[in-house]
């Protein structure tokens, strides 16, 4: 069978929240040596990336888009078996802080940001909602974190984004610590004004972003 | 449609009530006051109608009725009774 | 190449030329048309959007014959609260009337929750029947469903957003369920005793802000409401332009509430007896006002069109192509009302 084929089953098997399908497709791509990683990024995961984006136009409903999460839990499981069968470390893509700022409660949109980029490789950290500048800092320098995800829905807590960049900025890890910000009201403008490295307008684009930021 | 300024809170009523859209509130509020459709919006005539039936007008003088007195006048103008005039009457037992 | 002064959808100013206002024009109504499987605006239409949006002057108005009428969320609040001008609701209700010549205003409890409002039911009625003695436009009393306080350790049901992501689907699925009866129970409570003391109607505002079943609970609130108080006037104002599948298989009248646009939103609120419809399309802040201006009024005038009750667009911040930003500007704020009234044919705001 072809790896193009493979793929497209790949994809399948997640838009359809198929989890037995999804495991016997990557065990066949095992069996017949195609690379795991490869199955993964350029299958299950453009699968995950293509619910997110019906999901975000109501074509897709918040349970249909966690059974396909849940998917690519499945097969991430095999590829992490895969690369310790073989010695190579799980590619874990890089560390991620992620919170709903203070003053602010809304974290639908966060939670959905955070079950996708998690299946990307990436180790996503939810703290949660209405949390601190200075603790979303302190926690993702607690745990060596690449990235720093925040989200706002209020025109009144978009001011906690920037408190974050000035503490970092004050700590010294400015550039060393990336940051992306999300959000009804944020925008692109807003992102470069505040000096954050990247904007995501929602969980398909942040999956994007975070990627190249960790490139 | 600036509320008792105009005739706004009329065609308002309209529409929570009976569930008109605006053209069918407009005309039924201006069948009942006896205007045209554009009379309703209109300050000039609105004010002196308003103030002549004692239905609430923006800067109330001392004798016309305000509040629920110009309610009660309201609903009868308008041919449907209007929930607060209702239990106004009844607290104060006048039904 | 001439340009126009126009705005971002997040309020700030851009100057884009004829042919980038067409572009963006037309970009937002097929947007719309994609995801709502609405029709298009015709010529006609795209050429007023266009006329309204390059119209000289900071200020524009509807033509004469076309003002429509207003009601205000929560309005009798905002003069003490948000402005902090240290006066009373029933006084904040009064201003709405006699000084800005408001159409209604809604008596809301600051915390705007029908559940929370549960506890103060009675100081809040009295609140209105005060109100309503002291008033002669219609007040409405109004509160949020805002189905995610029935949750732990707020409420008593579990947390579906934290079910789900564990993979515990049926569980999450069932909390979303109970859920809805407990606020159905609130919500009939608070209309009950607001009807009772003198209210002209209800207003839920932000339906479906906790996804389908906040919808549903809200719609089935208004059928039995609309039962006992056949009188009883009700707005239902949406939370966004789809609702948002938090459970994805709740119907009412036998429809899937799930991915609802406007147009079919409009249709279960009247069939669970809604005398108005608040109409919500999100701005998008990134995208200039022509783009979502053309996108909202696709998506309004299909659901006009459907309607048979008044349409209310939300012309608060963030939504119906008003900017996400806390003092819209009015050159913004007016084009977008002018268009909604004389592209999309809404009935009020």
């Amino acid at each position: 069978m072809s790896k193009e084929t493979i793929l497209k089953e790949a994809i399948e098997a997640v838009k359809k929240c198929k989890e037995e399908e999804a495991v016997d497709v990557m065990n066949r791509a095992i069996a017949e040596g195609l690379d795991p990683v490869e199955v993964l990024s350029e299958g299950f995961s453009v699968g995950i990336r293509e619910v997110g984006d019906l999901f975000s136009r109501g074509q897709v409903f918040l349970p249909e888009l966690m059974l396909a999460a849940e998917v690519m839990k499945s097969v991430s499981a095999i590829v992490d078996e895969e690369m310790q069968k073989s010695g190579k470390d799980a590619d874990k893509k890089g560390v991620m802080v992620l919170a709903t700022v203070e003053g602010d409660v809304h974290d639908i949109g966060k939670g959905i940001v955070a079950s996708i980029i998690k299946t990307q490789g990436i180790d996503v950290i939810d703290l949660g909602r209405d949390v601190p500048a200075d603790t979303i800092v302190a926690k993702a320098e607690e745990l060596g974190a690449d990235i720093i995800g925040s989200s706002a829905l209020l025109t009144t807590t978009m001011g906690e984004q920037k408190k974050i960049e000035e503490i970092l900025e004050a700590k010294g890890l400015k550039g060393k610590m990336k940051t992306i910000v999300g959000g009804a009201p944020v925008t692109e403008r807003f992102a470069k004004r505040i000096g954050a490295d990247a904007y995501a307008e929602d969980a398909a684009e942040g999956v994007e972003k975070v990627l190249a930021l960790l490139a | 449609m600036c509320g008792v300024r105009n005739a706004g809170d009329m065609v308002l009523r309209v529409q929570l009530l009976k569930g008109l859209k605006i053209d069918a509130a407009k005309e039924y509020v201006a069948e009942k006051l006896g205007v045209s459709v554009l009379d309703l919006s209109d300050c000039s005539v609105m004010t002196e109608l308003r103030a002549k039936l004692g239905i609430g007008v923006m800067q109330p003088l001392d004798g016309m009725p305000t509040n629920v007195e110009a309610k009660i006048r309201m609903e009868k103008i308008l041919g449907f009774p209007i929930n607060s005039v209702t239990r106004f009457k009844e607290r104060a037992g006048l039904e | 190449m001439k340009k126009y002064m126009t705005r971002m959808g997040d309020g700030y100013r851009v100057e884009l030329s004829e042919e980038e206002i067409w572009e963006d024009i037309k970009a937002g109504m097929e947007d719309a048309v994609s995801r709502g499987g609405v029709p298009e605006l015709s010529g006609e239409e795209q050429q007023k959007l266009f006329d309204i949006i390059t119209m000289p002057g900071t200020v524009v108005g509807v033509e004469f014959g076309k003002e429509v009428v207003m009601t205000s969320d929560s309005g009798a609040g905002k003069v003490g609260h948000l402005a902090g001008i240290q006066i009373d609701r029933i006084i904040g209700a009064q201003i709405h009337e006699r000084v800005c010549a408001n159409d209604s205003v809604d008596l809301g409890h600051i915390d705007y929750t029908y559940k929370a409002v549960k506890a103060v039911m009675h100081d809040e009625a009295a609140d209105m029947q005060h109100t309503v003695n002291n008033t002669v436009m219609p007040i409405l009393y109004g509160a949020m469903t805002n189905l995610g306080q029935y949750t732990k350790p707020d409420g008593p049901c579990d947390n579906w957003a934290e079910l789900l992501p564990q993979g515990k689907i049926k569980e999450a699925l069932a909390a979303q369920e109970e859920a809805v009866e407990h606020a159905v129970k609130d919500i009939v409570y608070i209309g009950d005793g607001m009807y009772e003391c003198g209210a002209d109607g209800m207003n839920f505002d932000t339906c479906g802000a906790s996804g389908d079943a906040d919808f549903l609970a809200a719609l089935k609130a208004v059928s039995i409401l609309r039962e006992k108080h056949p009188d009883m006037g009700v707005e239902m104002g949406m939370a966004g332009e789809f609702v948002l599948g938090m459970h994805g298989g709740l119907t009412f009248d036998g429809k899937r509430l799930a991915g609802m646009y406007p147009h079919e939103q409009v249709k279960v609120c009247e069939a669970a007896g809604a005398t108005i419809f608040g109409a919500v399309v999100n701005t998008n802040t990134n995208e200039s006002l022509p783009w979502n201006l053309a996108r909202v009024c696709t998506f309004l005038k299909a659901c006009t069109d459907a309607a048979t009750i008044p349409v209310h667009a939300n012309v608060g911040m963030g939504v119906c192509a008003i900017p996400m930003t806390d003092f819209p500007a009015i050159d913004a704020v007016s084009r977008i009302d002018k268009a909604l009234v004389e592209v999309a044919k809404v009935d009020g705001f």
